[in-house]
């Protein structure tokens, strides 16, 4: 027998107002979570797009002139593996670089250059870390090389500042979660406890389970649905109250805001993760109170 | 209709609910539940309502074996018993109208069929007039007969009844009765489990008496029990029943006609 979707919001409705003060506890719980989830999510994104060069423990950057052609590419890359004070090191061909820019590069900025014009490079991790400049002093002004990176004191910081942050907002957010699970979980028991003898009835006259079960799991559903809708406001107000909207140009490269600039895509993917997980957080929870507590 | 095949039931920790019972009810029977406190009555409704399950020994009920029923079937099966009980069980926040219609509406039944059904069963349990009163306002008898109302107004195959009448005093008992027989009389199996003597001795319907789990009595027009039986061998010819005094009177003449239309 098919429920029908006016009746399910109708009970769940009525249920969330004859209970509204756990439930805006349940919701805050919820919002307040998914907003740190949304806003370390936003941020991560933002810092890995300021310093997509320097991911995976990567500490200098060999730049190879375009001009340079395969055997002297080559001999650099031997050079490299020679040197004592690198590691290891892995090999860029123009296009993938050409791709990268894309990502980082203000857009006025790369309509100059095409793949052709774009440098291959030498992505290394060294040895020691604060070695750095060493490795520019060998490297700068030899034969087909363009020139050498090595990540400056500020992106060091933004990237363990970031991390820290990171792992701070999400350890959090796993624990709010965790509690909002269960206060929703609470909101629903009380729910069937009140409703126990509807419940008790509707099994006498051969209502089916989901018949009894849909208002509740709907229940559930509105409190995560309403708490990612705040944390998405949340989420929102954060991106274009401290300007993460605003995109990257020449004119703003130096600041850490414009370097974090995110497009639009981005924002959305961060809001339906926000949301989806709110779902998942109200479902699970009154799943558990109904499989524990509402006895069909 | 209903047949019970050696049933055994046995509550964990507990004495035997229900021992080796063999029992069978046609359609359309009207039949007295009785035995004392413990001694498997309500059992035997739990098991028909599907709300337990026989340790051994098979149940059929409506042309279906219960006993290995798939839980999602339960609900299904439901719909054709109706129900009612000593404490009444309705909603106190809803209208005698609403708690009838509930029971249609949370099967699925479309609004225009609680429109019709509804007045006609609070029309059969005469309570027409009371339909938007609440629970609370009512007599004790007038709540039975809404949970009459609620429990026939689906038109179930089965009515069940555990102590109808426990709650009331023996007039109001009576209207009762004559309710659920009138019930019966457009062809519903009706079963009350019941230690109302006096009311089991005027009926004069079979009786299906329990003791400590084991069937001892089944007799196609008993009395309560086996005293009031030799007495009223004794006597020679049953005392005074108001039902069987005018069977006539009770006919299908005077229901609605979709009741009628059941026999």
């Amino acid at each position: 027998m098919p429920v029908s979707a006016a009746y399910v919001s109708k009970e769940a409705a009525t249920n969330l107002w004859r209970n509204r003060l756990m439930t805006v506890a349940a919701i805050l719980t919820v919002a307040v979570s998914l907003a740190l989830v949304g806003s370390s999510l936003l941020l991560k994104q933002g810092a890995s797009k300021a310093t997509v060069q320097w991911q995976n423990g990567v500490q200098a950057i060999v730049w190879v002139k375009p001009a340079a052609g395969a055997t002297l590419t080559t001999s650099i890359g031997s050079e490299l593996h020679q040197s004592p004070y690198i590691k290891s090191c892995v090999f860029r061909s123009q296009s993938y670089d050409y791709s990268e820019a894309k990502t980082i590069l203000p857009a006025d900025e790369l309509d100059a250059t095409n793949q052709a014009d774009y440098p291959s490079s030498y992505r290394c991790v060294l040895n020691d870390p604060s070695q750095a400049s060493q490795v520019y002093q060998q490297f700068t002004g030899k034969a087909g090389v363009a020139s050498v990176k090595y990540p400056g004191q500020q992106i060091k910081t933004m990237q363990s500042v970031i991390r820290i942050l990171q792992w701070v907002f999400l350890s959090v957010a796993v624990v709010l979660l965790l509690s909002a699970s269960v206060l929703i979980l609470n909101t629903i028991r009380m729910a069937i406890f009140a409703r126990r003898r509807e419940v008790s009835v509707m099994k006498l006259v051969g209502a089916t389970n989901w018949f009894i079960r849909l208002p509740f799991m709907a229940e559930g559903l509105i409190q995560g649905l309403a708490g990612a809708a705040v944390a998405v406001l949340v989420v929102l107000a954060l991106y274009f109250g401290i300007g993460l909207d605003t995109p990257k140009t020449a004119a703003n490269q130096g600041s850490i805001i414009a370097q974090m600039s995110l497009g639009g895509w981005e924002v959305a993917g961060t809001c339906i993760l926000v949301a989806v997980v709110g779902v998942v957080v109200g479902v699970v929870g009154s799943a558990f109170a109904v499989r524990r507590f509402l006895d069909v | 209709m209903i047949k019970f095949q050696n049933v055994t039931k046995t509550y964990k920790g507990s004495t035997v609910a229900l021992r080796d019972c063999s029992v069978d009810i046609d359609k359309g029977e009207f039949v007295f539940l009785v035995g004392p406190s413990g001694s498997g009555k309500t059992t035997f409704i739990r098991l028909l309502l599907r709300e337990e399950m026989p340790d051994s020994g098979r149940i059929w009920e409506a042309g279906k074996e219960i006993g290995h029923l798939a839980k999602w079937r339960i609900p299904y099966l439901r719909r054709n018993i109706g129900c009612v009980f000593q404490d009444f069980r309705l909603l106190p926040n809803k209208s005698v109208f609403e708690n009838v219609a509930f029971a249609l509406e949370v099967i699925g039944r479309p609004k225009h069929v609680i429109a019709t059904q509804v007045p006609q069963v609070l029309d059969l349990v005469g309570l027409t007039k009371k339909r938007d009163n609440l629970p609370h306002e009512l007599s004790g008898g007038e709540q039975q007969r809404v949970a009459v109302a609620r429990a026939f107004v689906n038109r179930p195959l089965i009515l069940l009844a555990d102590e109808p009448t426990g709650n009331l005093d023996p007039t109001t008992s009576l209207g009762i009765m004559k309710l659920l027989d009138r019930i019966n009389r457009t062809g519903t199996t009706v079963i009350i489990a019941t230690h109302d003597a006096g009311m089991v001795d005027q009926m004069r319907r079979r009786v299906i008496e329990l003791d400590r789990g084991v069937l001892v009595r089944d007799q196609a027009h008993g009395v309560y029990g086996i005293d009031s039986a030799t007495a009223a061998a004794g006597a020679g010819s049953p005392t005074g029943s108001m039902v069987e005094q005018a069977p006539t009177a009770l006919s299908t003449n005077e229901l609605p006609d979709s009741f009628a239309a059941r026999t």
